[in-house]
């Protein structure tokens, strides 16, 4: 197959250099030593003593209630917020990556508020958020009052009287309502003064010197690189600061969408400056931030919903990402298949992330990244307004709707928006049925790097060895799913409750997290600055990407419609009950 | 094909500049402002701390949210 200037590449024969001197090993390598320094950081210098000890003691605490009682009691709970509070990115290293990473912030008026929040700002949105914090501890003082009433007229039973059983129930789970209340309050009076711009300088710096070293590695000039880049990040904060007004957001308009816009009104009005092209490197800073993707992929999560779950999401999402493929190449024609690929994976999986991955896998040309990402903010922006419209009008049940929107609309934070809109229980269960799905990318990304590497580079009527494969296949990807395996693993070997503490509270969200997101801000404002729009338009000739991404909804939002049914209403009741 | 010159180019900057930032941050609030069902959506966004411009799970805060919850109601009693 011809390979385009455009397109991820890794080909020819393997050498041992490669391993210092490609792309795909040079991410690894890169990904690899920032995962290294946070689990180092958190595992070594973290409180994971401290956190042992305090699981254990409220773990002996549920045990004890649990033998109690025939329901989760209050002290249940609390033992339960106990462990909730334990987040190892409150640790000093965690504070520090966390200050020295630091996106633009939230704003709705004034874009300067984005870098700078003096004490008097801080203190003004405290008095705001206060009233509402009042209001809503004191509806949650007097919940909790309730259900300790209820819960000690239970005990005084012996926990014997069914009517007193379920009444005590029935208020805790009303406290619990209100103290999430409470919790969501609280959240917007812990404001604090910032200014991120010393700090936007200095991380910078650094990306631009660890992306600068592997360039080099590359035998590619790293002044060069260093020099464009700043222009490069610019944008990306451009971008970030966009994306962080209140109204953009509502809409799904993040710091991605505008860092490939920004980019492209540069480069297709003013016009990209021929010495920030050598820091267009796309490929690597989405290789990069795939490899510390992995560390988010976690497979123990599939099964957090139980068997409905896996089916809504594991069983539908590849057959609609299989069929809207078939779909795209028998009827449609589509001239590309790396472009087919990359709309059935992101319009079935998740998304963005899924596009990035599949089109890293397949190596498909940027401008492909950008469309299959382009239709897909259109259509979540648009069916996360109206699909949870459409599920109150024709009253369908919040669980089954839910579990629709969570297996049908791509990004995961529309899908939290259009659940907290049907209700709290639509959210519960339509972030966790996404966040199931979320983690297919891994399998996605390799199963479709095999399968380009085996079938669709392959000459007519020749057969391909192993050793050919390995040539062919985009190493960056083994280091993903290196990452996402051991992760799982160490997920597992953790347990519950730490894994949360220590991985996803401070390795993850604590370290990987937040420059992976930094990294693929980076790739798409590269993206757009060397993506001209008359060769974006060709890839959208005939529409047949509109079409295949709304047969393949289409297609998606019925199947998951039949899933989701069967398996919440007709074969698992008892869990649909449960929620 | 003859280069455009710098006045040319930032002028057409601006204008496409321009226009994005009416439709983003001009047209986009009055939608909101006109529709009801926009309008509420936006409060619930902003009460709960939703960003729906995150895509990945681990952005989005009301993810583990959920999944303790479920965790929870689901296992045994």
């Amino acid at each position: 197959m011809a390979q385009d200037k455009n397109a991820i590449v890794d080909h020819g024969q393997s050498k041992w250099s490669d391993l210092w001197k490609k792309e795909d090993y040079l991410a690894i390598w890169l990904g690899f030593a920032i995962i290294a320094v946070s689990v180092i950081a958190y595992f070594n210098f973290g409180p994971k003593a401290e956190f042992a000890e305090k699981i254990e003691a409220a773990n002996q605490i549920q045990m004890a209630e649990s033998a109690k009682a025939p329901f989760k009691t209050i002290n249940w709970y609390k033992a339960q917020d106990d462990k909730g509070k334990l987040n190892a990115s409150g640790s000093a290293f965690g504070k520090f990556v966390s200050h020295w990473t630091k996106t633009p912030g939230s704003w709705k008026t004034n874009p300067m508020d984005a870098f700078v929040r003096t004490a008097e700002q801080a203190k003004a949105l405290d008095e705001k958020g206060m009233p509402k914090y009042e209001k809503a501890k004191a509806a949650n003082d007097a919940a909790l009052s309730l259900a300790l009433s209820a819960e000690q007229a239970a005990a005084g039973a012996s926990f014997k009287d069914n009517a007193l059983n379920d009444e005590a129930v029935a208020k805790i789970s009303d406290w619990r309502s209100a103290h999430k209340a409470s919790g969501d309050a609280k959240k917007k009076i812990g404001n604090k003064p910032y200014n991120y711009i010393p700090s936007l300088i200095g991380l910078c710096i650094f990306i631009a010197l660890i992306f600068g070293i592997g360039v080099k590695l590359m035998g590619e000039n790293m002044l060069a690189f260093i020099k464009g880049f700043f222009i490069v990040f610019m944008v990306a904060v451009l971008a970030y600061l966009l994306g962080s007004q209140a109204i953009s957001k509502q809409y799904g308009l993040g710091a991605e969408a505008w860092a490939i816009l920004m980019g492209m009104i540069i480069a297709n009005t003013l016009g990209t400056p021929k010495w920030v092209l050598p820091s267009c490197k796309v490929e690597f800073f989405i290789k990069t931030g795939l490899v510390l993707l992995g560390a988010e992929v976690l497979f123990n999560k599939i099964i957090a919903i139980g068997v409905p779950g896996i089916f809504v999401a594991w069983v539908v999402t590849p057959i609609v990402l299989v069929c809207t493929y078939i779909f795209g190449q028998k009827v449609l024609k589509m001239p590309s298949r790396t472009l087919n690929i990359v709309i059935a994976a992101d319009m079935s999986v998740c998304g963005t992330s899924a596009a990035i991955a599949t089109a890293a896998a397949c190596r498909a040309k940027k401008e492909e990244l950008t469309l299959a990402i382009g239709l897909s903010l259109v259509f979540t922006s648009i069916m996360m307004i109206v699909m949870p419209a459409f599920i109150k009008a024709v009253g369908m049940p919040e669980i089954l709707g839910g579990a629709w929107m969570g297996g049908t609309i791509d990004a995961t934070g529309a899908v939290a928006a259009a659940g907290a809109f049907l209700g709290d229980k639509a959210l519960y269960v339509a972030a966790t049925i996404k966040m199931i799905q979320n983690v297919m990318i891994g399998v996605t990304a390799f199963c479709v790097a095999l399968y380009w590497a085996m079938k669709v580079e392959r000459e007519a009527g020749r057969s391909v060895g192993a050793m050919e494969i390995w040539n062919r296949f985009p190493k960056f990807v083994l280091g993903f799913l290196a990452v996402s395996i051991s992760f799982s693993i160490l997920d597992g070997i953790l347990g519950k409750d730490m894994g949360t503490a220590l991985l996803d509270h401070g390795v993850v969200r604590g370290g990987t997290r937040l420059m992976r997101d930094w990294f693929f801000a980076l790739s798409f404002a590269a993206i757009g600055l060397s993506t001209n729009f008359r060769e974006l338009a060709k890839y959208f000739k005939g529409g047949k990407p509109l079409i295949l991404y709304v047969c393949g909804q289409s297609f998606n939002l019925i199947l998951t419609l039949i899933m989701a049914y069967i398996m919440f209403y007709m074969v698992f009741p008892e869990i649909t009950a449960k929620i | 094909m003859i280069e455009k010159s710098l006045s040319d180019r930032i002028t057409r900057f601006a204008i496409v500049f321009g226009l994005t930032l009416i439709l983003v941050y001009g047209l986009l609030p009055w939608l909101t402002g006109s529709f009801d069902i926009l309008n509420r959506m936006s409060l619930a966004l902003d009460e709960n701390g939703i960003n729906p411009s995150r895509y990945y799970y681990t952005d989005v805060e009301q993810v583990i949210e959920s999944e303790q919850y479920l965790r929870i109601v689901l296992d045994g009693k």
